[in-house]
C-alpha cells in the first residue's frame, strides 16, 4: 500500500429540502478525531427509510448541508490511540448511532443504543457543534463503541445494509427468544422485513411472511419463509387466532382506519408485537383498546436498532450461515434515484450504493 | 347445610336504568356435572367489572343478572369426578367458572386465556344455562376454576384475592416482579392496592402512582417505596428509564392521559401493563412509534390469572400474613358499595357477606 494521503471529507448532500433527492457532493466537516475514534474510508452505503424521512422533512427539520446515509462500510485509515480492537486496513461497519454517554445504566448493560445521550450517525449534534454526516459520503469518524468489524466471509456489499436494517430486527428477535419451537411472523417485506425472514429463520424458528398481495411471495418462499400470507384476502387472521410468539411489524405507517387489532390477536398468550417502523411524526399508531392486548395477554412495543453485541452476534451469525440479503446495487452518484424507487416502493429489497467519489485502495 | 336445601337466589339486576337496585331473585344453575363443585356462598367482593356490566358500559348485559366474581364460601357437594375437594371445604371462585381444558392454553397452564371460557356471570353455558354470578347464595363450577383457601386467611379477606388480587399477582409474577426490580402501580383502588402488597411481598422496588392525596399516608403503610403524586406537573421527568414493570389498573383514561409521559419511566424492555378494562368506547390514548423506541417499551394486557398463579398467590399471602384493607358490608347494601365503587369511594375493596340464607 501507498503511503496513505489525508482523508478528504465529501458526500451527496441535501442543499435545499424543497429538491431533497437532488443530493450534490459537498464537502463538509467530519467529527473532531479524539483517541477513542476510528476513521473509515467509504466503500458502500445502503439506503434506508430513515434517509427518506430526514431528507423529506417527515422527522422535522434538517441542518443542511445533510450528508444522510447509516449503513456504512469501509476501510479504516486511522485510529485513536485508544481504540484497541481496530487497527488500520480493518474492513468494518458503523450503523445508525456513533456516540452515547457510555456511562449510564443503559450503556453499561450493553443497551447504548437506547441511550438518552445517543448520537445519531447524521442530522445529529455532537457536543463540541460539529453536525453529524453520514455515509453517502467518502468518509466517517465514529467512536471505537459504535465500528464492527466485519467478518472475512461476508462481503461488504452484503455487509451494509445489515448495520441498520438488519441489526434493528435482529435485536427484537434476539431479545424476545427467536429461536427453535417458535413462531415468528413477519409483517411487511421490505429492506428490515426480509431480513427478518432470513435471521429468523437461520436462527431456527418457524417463520410466517405477512404481505399485501402476492407479488413478493415467490421470492419470500426463496427467503425461506415457511409460510406466506397475503394481507389483502378478508379475515386472513381468523385461523392464525393464539400462534405468535413474536410479530415483527416493519410497517412503516398504518394508513387511517387499518387497525393493528388483527395482528394482536395472532398473538399467543404473552406473544410480542414489535413495531420498528418510525412514521413521519404526525402518524401515530392506530389506537388499540385495552381488550385487544387483556384477550392474550400480549404486548405491543417497539425497538431501536441494536447495540455491539447485537451487531456483531448478528454479522457472526451472517457469516457462519451464508446469509446474503437481496440487494440492488447502484453508484453513489444514483443515490437520488435509490431514494425514488425506495420512496415508490419498488425496491427488491435494499439498495446499497457503491462510493464513487474518491476510489478507496484496496 | 345440606345439599338439598340449597337454594340458589341472588341480588340480581332487573331493570338496567337503575343499575344499582338488584333485587332478589331466583335462578337456575349450572347443570351439576362429574366435575362440578357446588359452594354455598359466604362472602363476595366487589369488582370494578361489576359496575362495567351493570351500567352496560361493556354492552348490553343478559336479565336478569347476578353478578359478583369474588367469591368465597363452603363446599356442599361434589361431582364422582372432583378429586381436589370435599363437602365442609372453604374454597374461592374468581372471574372465570369453565374452559375448554383441550387447547394449548388449557394445556399450558393459561387456561384464563383459552378462547372458549366461561366468565363467571353474564355468559353462556353451551346447555343455555346462563352464568349467574356470586351476590348468591350459591355457585356450581368445575373443579378447575375452584381455589381451595388456606387454614390462615379468613374468608373476608380472601374473597377479593379471587379476582382483584390474582388479576395484578399474574403480571407481576409473568413479568419477573422481584428482588432488584422496580414495580410502578397506576391507581391505588382495589386491584392497585394489592399490586403493592404483592409487589413488596415478592421482594421489588415499589414506586405508587396516584392523583389523590388523601390516599398517601394509606399507600405508604401499605409498604409502598415511593408515592407519587400524578398531578404535579413532569412526575414522570424524574423517573426516566427507570421502571422494570409499570402496571397501571385505571379503567378511565379519556383524552388526556399523556401515556408516552407513562411509557417514557420505563428502563430498557420495560413494560406497561394494563389490567384495567374501561368501557368499550374508552380506548388507550394514542401513541406514536417514537414513545416506544427511546427504551424499547412494550405496553400491554392481561387477564385474571391461572389456578397455578392463584395457588402460589394464596400460598404468598399465607406466608406472609397478607391482608387487604377491606370495608364489609352485608349484601343487601351491594347497592351502596357499587356506587361508591363507581365514584371511587372505597378504601380499597367492598365484600360483602351473603344475607339471603
Amino acid at each position: 500500500m501507498s503511503a496513505q494521503k489525508e482523508l478528504e471529507f465529501k458526500g451527496y448532500a441535501m442543499t435545499d429540502p424543497s429538491a431533497w433527492s437532488n443530493l450534490t457532493v459537498t464537502p463538509f466537516q467530519p467529527k473532531n478525531f479524539g483517541p477513542e475514534d476510528v476513521e473509515i474510508a467509504i466503500t458502500h452505503c445502503g439506503v434506508c427509510g430513515s434517509d427518506l424521512h430526514t431528507l423529506t422533512g417527515g422527522w422535522g427539520k434538517s441542518h443542511l448541508p445533510l450528508v444522510v446515509g447509516h449503513e456504512i462500510v469501509g476501510k479504516v485509515t486511522r485510529v485513536g490511540e485508544k481504540v484497541k480492537d481496530i487497527k488500520p486496513g480493518d474492513r468494518v461497519g458503523v450503523g445508525a448511532q456513533v456516540g452515547s454517554c457510555l456511562k449510564c445504566r443503559a450503556c453499561n448493560e450493553n443497551y447504548e443504543n437506547y441511550c438518552p445521550q445517543m448520537i445519531h450517525t447524521y442530522n445529529h449534534e455532537y457536543p463540541d457543534g460539529v453536525i453529524t454526516q453520514g455515509g453517502y459520503s467518502t468518509g466517517i469518524r465514529a467512536h471505537e463503541r459504535f465500528v464492527f468489524p466485519i467478518p472475512d466471509k461476508l462481503e461488504s456489499r452484503y455487509a451494509a445494509s445489515m448495520l441498520c436494517a438488519g441489526v434493528t430486527v435482529f435485536s427484537p428477535l434476539k431479545a424476545y427468544g427467536c429461536g427453535p419451537g417458535k413462531k415468528v411472523g413477519v409483517i411487511g417485506i421490505g429492506g428490515l422485513g426480509h431480513y427478518a425472514v432470513l435471521f429468523a429463520k437461520a436462527m431456527g424458528a418457524e417463520v410466517w411472511a405477512f404481505t399485501r398481495g402476492t407479488a413478493k411471495a415467490e421470492d419470500v418462499k426463496k427467503m425461506g419463509a415457511d409460510h406466506v400470507v397475503d394481507t389483502t384476502v378478508d379475515g386472513y387472521w381468523k385461523d392464525l387466532q393464539m400462534t405468535f410468539d413474536i410479530l415483527i411489524s416493519t410497517v412503516d405507517h398504518f394508513p387511517p382506519g387499518v387497525s393493528i387489532r388483527e395482528f394482536l390477536s395472532m398473538l399467543y398468550v404473552h406473544g410480542k408485537f414489535i413495531s420498528v417502523g418510525l412514521p413521519d411524526v404526525d402518524q401515530p399508531l392506530p389506537a388499540i383498546h385495552p381488550f385487544d392486548v387483556t384477550m392474550n395477554g400480549s404486548l405491543l412495543g417497539g425497538s431501536h436498532i441494536g447495540s455491539k453485541e447485537d451487531m456483531m452476534e448478528m454479522l457472526k451469525l451472517a457469516a457462519d450461515k451464508g446469509i446474503k440479503p437481496w440487494i440492488e446495487e447502484l453508484p453513489m452518484k444514483e443515490a437520488g434515484k435509490a431514494l425514488e424507487g425506495l420512496k415508490a416502493g419498488k425496491v427488491r429489497y435494499r439498495y446499497v450504493l457503491k462510493q464513487d467519489i474518491a476510489p478507496v485502495e484496496a | 347445610m345440606s345439599s338439598q336445601n340449597l337454594q340458589f337466589k341472588g341480588y340480581a339486576l332487573t331493570d338496567p336504568s337503575k343499575w344499582h337496585d338488584l333485587k332478589i331473585i331466583e335462578f337456575k344453575p349450572k347443570t351439576f356435572e362429574p366435575e362440578d363443585v357446588e359452594i354455598a356462598i359466604t362472602y363476595c367482593g366487589v369488582c370494578g367489572s361489576d359496575v362495567h356490566t351493570l351500567t352496560q358500559g361493556w354492552g348490553e348485559s343478559k336479565l336478569p343478572l347476578v353478578v359478583g366474581h369474588e367469591i368465597v364460601g363452603t363446599v356442599t357437594r361434589v361431582g364422582d369426578k372432583v378429586t381436589e375437594f370435599k363437602p365442609g371445604d372453604r374454597v374461592g371462585v374468581g372471574a372465570q367458572r369453565g374452559s375448554c381444558l383441550r387447547c394449548r392454553q388449557c394445556k399450558e397452564d393459561y387456561e384464563n386465556y383459552c378462547t372458549n371460557g366461561i366468565d363467571t356471570y353474564n355468559a353462556e353455558y353451551p346447555d343455555g344455562v346462563v352464568a349467574q354470578g356470586g351476590y348468591s347464595t350459591a355457585i356450581r363450577a368445575h373443579e378447575r376454576f375452584v381455589f381451595p383457601i388456606p387454614d390462615e386467611i379468613e374468608s373476608r379477606h380472601a374473597a377479593s384475592m379471587m379476582c382483584a388480587g390474582l388479576t395484578v399477582y399474574s403480571p407481576l409474577r409473568t413479568h419477573g416482579a422481584g428482588p432488584g426490580k422496580k414495580v410502578g402501580i397506576m391507581g391505588i383502588g382495589g386491584l392497585g392496592h394489592y399490586a403493592i402488597l404483592w409487589a413488596k411481598a415478592m421482594g421489588a422496588e415499589v414506586y405508587a402512582f396516584t392523583h389523590d392525596k388523601s390516599k398517601m399516608e394509606d399507600i405508604k403503610k401499605m409498604g409502598a417505596d415511593h408515592v407519587i403524586d400524578t398531578t404535579r406537573k413532569s412526575f414522570h421527568k424524574d423517573l426516566t428509564h427507570t421502571l422494570d414493570i409499570l402496571l397501571s389498573t385505571r379503567d378511565v383514561f379519556g383524552d388526556s392521559t399523556p401515556l408516552g409521559d407513562y411509557l417514557s419511566m420505563l428502563y430498557v424492555h420495560g413494560r406497561f401493563v394494563t389490567v384495567g378494562l374501561p368501557d368499550a368506547d374508552d380506548p388507550l390514548p394514542s401513541i406514536h412509534a417514537f414513545d416506544l423506541a427511546p427504551n424499547g417499551c412494550m405496553m400491554g394486557g392481561s387477564k385474571i390469572g391461572s389456578k397455578k398463579e392463584c395457588l402460589e398467590m394464596l400460598e404468598l399471602a399465607r406466608s406472609k400474613g397478607i391482608k387487604p384493607w377491606i370495608e364489609e358490608l352485608p349484601m343487601r347494601e351491594v347497592g351502596k358499595a357499587l356506587q361508591d365503587l363507581k365514584n371511587n369511594n372505597v378504601r380499597y375493596r367492598y365484600v360483602v357477606k351473603q344475607d339471603i340464607v
